[in-house]
């Protein structure tokens, strides 16, 4: 199976061409902030030099969140249509899960997207093949985070964390104060790599291409205070958009 | 005599708060229009909220793309290129739709072409007769008031701009006061025929003999008055506050679009944009287009109602053009927030 996999979830662009679990090609730009301008001709010069056409890939695979809300928007927009028109498979990967397969020893995985102002987009997992969630994909302060973290602990065995993605080293006196054995992730586990999203993507659930949604894992401020104001119950997006 | 190819164009339009495909054939007939609007969402707020219209966005756009294609009858095979607005607007919503129509131009290998939103508002024009050149466009909407020379089908000049507050918003801010939910243009166009203009606002830069304009003092007058009527508990009538705002409005735009015809003489006058809709200053331009000698009078062409605020079906005309002219955008294709017409050189001073 050919899978080609996309991540333009935080401002490193990475794409990538799989069969089956192997990596056949992976190629990343780093601090890049053009992913509209970059992301296209990535793929196109990534199938040119496979032989390949959009329509010899059997599924494509996109890091579907949390990050950055415009740059999912970017991979998610393009695949979901590449999938839609060929009539092709398409799976949303954990943009979390993606960075603590990077993680290869056995360790409980910490992955975090620094949300500012000591808010992370982070969660746990257990390394291996197919990390396993143990702490929700969520939008956390930091204490609410390490208080997770402590909690989880306190009840398996945890005998190392790994601390993966960005703006994590800033906590090191809360990560210290854990009293666990812990070290950050290199720069090149600290990326998303679409290789890792491709290999993950195997065994997820193909959805409808028009459902592939970013999961931003939170609302917009605007609605926050708009139900913080009246009161009023969030309706599914889809109420709020008529056609006309 | 061979008969010439029909060119078929899938469009797409998602600068605001509208996410449209359409079918265009020829750049001329309608052969879907899908229009998926937010307002519902956006009125919790007051106002269009950026993040939350990129998500509804990235919502519909691959099922509207279906839909369009669907509606006219026809597969990618039957269309000749893929039409995207990709700037001016919000950079969030412009980027869903630049991101579906490069993706969809890549999967298919048809060619994509790159729309400005504002020569797509003005082109809507062509939509309902055909454009004869040179032709000079109102072009009147929520972030844009400008007078546009157009010297062919590709090649628009601005003769005259805003300094300040664009009339459509200029309508959204006053409606506002009076307490009219976003877009409020529509209500208090209705209301400005139920009153009389006994307000006298003022009309800024009417006299001036540039081609340029200002509604910030307009709209400062108003809220004042609406202030100071508050202050002293007086209720004003908001009849006669409309229809004192809408002539303001008018005047100002009527008079400067005439003297504009008087001096470029275009062969076709044409008006786009959301605030095209409004009935007080269509039948103004019309009436005043009249009064002009025979001679001096350009065919006139208001896009339909329904086509003056955001839709695909006005990108897919102006992208015949385009085609026609070969300008077609590569993969490299970026939304561009800030887009811009030229402006003419009477203008760079
Ligand atoms: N009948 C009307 N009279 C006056 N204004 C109107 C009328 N109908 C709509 N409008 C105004 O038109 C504007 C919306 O137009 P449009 O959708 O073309 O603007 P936009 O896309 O937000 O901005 P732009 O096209 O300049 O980027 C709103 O400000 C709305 O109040
Ligand atoms: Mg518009």
């Amino acid at each position: 199976m050919k899978i080609l996999s996309v991540s333009t979830a935080t401002n490193h662009l990475s794409v990538a061409l799989n069969e089956d679990q192997q990596v056949i090609v992976e190629k990343n730009e780093r601090d890049e902030r053009n992913h509209s301008e970059h992301l296209d001709p990535l793929i196109e010069e990534i199938l040119k030099e496979n032989k390949l056409t959009l329509n010899d890939i059997d599924r494509f695979a996109v890091a579907i969140g949390p990050g950055s809300y415009t740059g999912l928007r970017i991979g998610i927009t393009t695949v979901k249509m590449f999938a839609s028109i060929l009539n092709k498979e398409v799976v949303g990967i954990s943009t979390l899960q993606a960075l603590a397969k990077g993680v290869k020893e056995p360790a409980l995985v910490i992955t975090g997207l620094d949300a500012r102002n000591d808010n992370y987009f982070a969660a746990g997992y257990i390394s291996g093949d197919i990390p396993k969630n143990v702490i929700p994909d969520g939008h956390y302060k930091i204490d609410v985070l390490i208080k997770a973290i402590q909690e989880y602990a306190a009840q398996n065995k945890v005998d190392k964390i790994v601390f993966v993605g960005s703006g994590l080293e800033k906590q090191d006196e809360k990560i210290k104060a854990l009293n666990i054995p812990y070290e950050y992730g290199t720069d090149e586990q600290n990326v998303i790599h679409a290789g890792l999203i491709g290999q993950l993507a195997i065994d997820a659930q193909p959805v409808d291409p028009d459902k592939l949604l970013p999961r931003y894992l939170r609302r917009t401020q605007a609605e926050v205070d708009w139900h913080k104001k009246t009161g009023k119950p969030f309706e599914p997006d889809s109420h709020y958009v008529e056609e006309v | 005599m061979s008969e010439k190819k029909d060119i078929r164009i899938l469009a797409y339009e998602s600068s605001c708060d509208e996410t449209s495909t359409a079918v265009i054939r020829n750049g001329r007939e309608i052969e879907s229009l899908i229009v998926a609007t937010q307002i519902k969402s956006h009125q919790r707020f007051g106002g269009v909220v950026p993040e939350v219209a990129s998500r509804h966005h990235i919502e519909v756009v691959s099922q509207i793309t279906k839909e369009a294609l669907n509606e006219a009858n026809c597969g990618w095979k039957d269309i000749d290129a893929i039409a995207v607005t990709y700037g001016p607007g919000l950079v969030g919503a412009l980027l869903i739709g630049v991101s579906a129509a490069k993706a969809a131009s890549m999967a298919t290998g048809i060619p994509l072409i790159g729309v400005d939103h504002i020569m797509g508002h003005i082109m809507a024009a062509q939509l309902k007769d055909e454009i004869e050149y040179p032709a000079l466009a109102l072009q009147v909407s929520g972030g844009h008031t400008e007078i546009v020379l157009l010297k062919d089908p590709v090649h628009f000049e601005i003769i005259g701009d805003t300094r300040d507050d664009a009339a459509g918003e200029a309508y959204d801010k006053i409606g506002r006061v009076l307490g009219v939910n976003y877009p409020a243009g529509k209500t208090i166009d209705a209301w400005a025929h139920e009153g009389k203009d006994t307000f006298n606002f003022p009309r800024a830069m009417m006299e001036d003999d540039d081609y340029d304009f200002s509604f910030s003092g307009l709209k400062s007058a108003f809220i004042n008055t609406c202030h100071h009527a508050d202050q002293i508990h007086e209720k004003l009538n908001k009849y006669d506050l409309a229809a004192s705002f809408q002539a303001a409005v008018i005047d100002v735009l009527a008079n400067k679009t005439i003297r504009a015809i008087k001096q470029y003489k275009p062969k076709t006058f044409i008006m786009g944009g959301g605030v095209a809709a409004n009935h007080g200053l269509r039948d103004r331009m019309s009436a005043e287009i009249a009064k002009l000698p025979k001679a001096d009078q350009p065919k006139v062409i208001l896009p339909d109602i329904k086509l003056c605020g955001d839709n695909a079906a006005m990108i897919g005309a102006a992208a015949y053009n385009l085609y026609n002219d070969n300008q077609f955008a590569d993969l490299t294709l970026n939304a561009d927030p800030s887009l811009e017409l030229p402006y003419a050189k009477s203008m760079l001073n």
